[in-house]
């Protein structure tokens, strides 16, 4: 694990950029919308986060990597659905256009939480860091809920 | 959505594979609709959106229904997964949904039958390795004959509304 290159960064990040930047940080200008952990099955040790993105700024914002204190490992994924196949992949940041919006959702873009640290249950919180481009955070909490698929929502809250 | 794949579906047929409980053929289930999906549980996303819309449809079921339907999740990973990790993994989903595997060359064949992909891809990725993988639910009606395939991501509604046509 690469880790103290990220951390070095970050804190110069932290140290520098309320001085050097008079624009506002990318974490200023993304709204998180209806963030959610999807509920796993006991033993499982992966999940994903869900959430819709806001960009209020006139430029593209990225996200380039996320974290998590709920599993060991966090990555940026989405799903190329080809001919037929599904293919999950890695990828390196996720774009949110500028006064636009980017919808991570099932079967699509997600933030894959691997070697989860506990059972996640419907009810709980996860807390989830998201680092952008320009090096700023964003953290939100996001509850873990079984899973929600458009024409199921009313269902679900039964 | 369903005339369209009528005329060309697999030819499908009969399998035996393991379960927690000892070996289960398709054969097991005449008289039954049977649900079939490959997967594999260490899928973080696309199998359990589909075994949640198969509990959904399941779960509209009345009791007499339930008891002349049976899903089975087919694990194409049978290296991580197994049966009693598939048992585990399908319960969590709906009790009629049950999870079989078996060895890579019998998987491989029965795959090939019911038109199913699937391909190992080792990802630079703390997975280690994901399954791509074809992801419709293929319908087995009480004859045991393969008479539908939904696809991906289909809804409760849909699979419940072609659950009771063969009921």
């Amino acid at each position: 694990m690469k880790k103290l290159p990220y951390i070095m960064f970050a804190l110069f990040s932290l140290l520098f950029s309320s001085h050097l930047q008079a624009n506002s940080q990318a974490s200023d200008d993304i709204s998180i919308i209806d963030p959610y952990v999807r509920a796993v099955p006991p033993g499982q040790k992966i999940s994903a986060a869900f959430l819709q993105l806001d960009n209020a700024s006139d430029t593209m914002q990225s996200i380039v990597s996320a974290s998590s204190p709920a599993a060991e490992v966090v990555e940026l994924h989405t799903h190329i659905h080809d001919n037929g196949m599904m293919k999950m992949r890695r990828i390196k940041k996720i774009d949110i256009p500028a006064k636009g919006q980017t919808v991570l959702k099932p079967g699509g873009l997600h933030i894959m939480l691997i070697d989860l640290k506990n059972n996640l249950k419907p009810g709980q919180e996860v807390s989830v860091t998201l680092k952008f481009s320009d090096g700023s955070e964003k953290t939100f909490s996001a509850p873990v809920r079984k899973i929600q698929m458009p024409g199921m929502m009313k269902k679900m809250q039964h | 959505m369903t005339g369209q794949n009528n005329h060309a579906l697999p030819e499908g047929g009969d399998f035996t594979l393991q379960s927690v409980q000892g070996p289960v053929s398709l054969k097991d289930f005449r008289g039954k609709v049977v649900l079939v999906y490959f997967g594999y549980s260490m899928c973080p996303d696309i199998c359990p959106t589909n075994l949640s819309m198969m509990a959904g449809a399941l779960g509209q079921l009345s009791k007499e229904e339930l008891q002349r339907v049976q899903g089975l999740f087919i694990s194409v990973d049978p290296e991580r997964d197994s049966v009693q990790r598939l048992a585990e993994y399908t319960q969590y989903f709906h009790p009629a949904i049950m999870g079989i595997t078996g060895k890579p060359e019998v998987i491989a064949e029965l795959a090939k039958r019911y038109g199913a992909a699937y391909k190992k891809v080792v990802l630079d990725s703390a997975t280690n390795y994901v399954v791509d993988h074809s992801s419709e639910t293929y319908v087995i009606d009480p004859q045991g004959k393969l008479v539908e395939r939904l696809p991906h991501g289909a809804l409760p509604e849909q699979i419940l509304a072609t659950i009771r046509k063969y009921l």
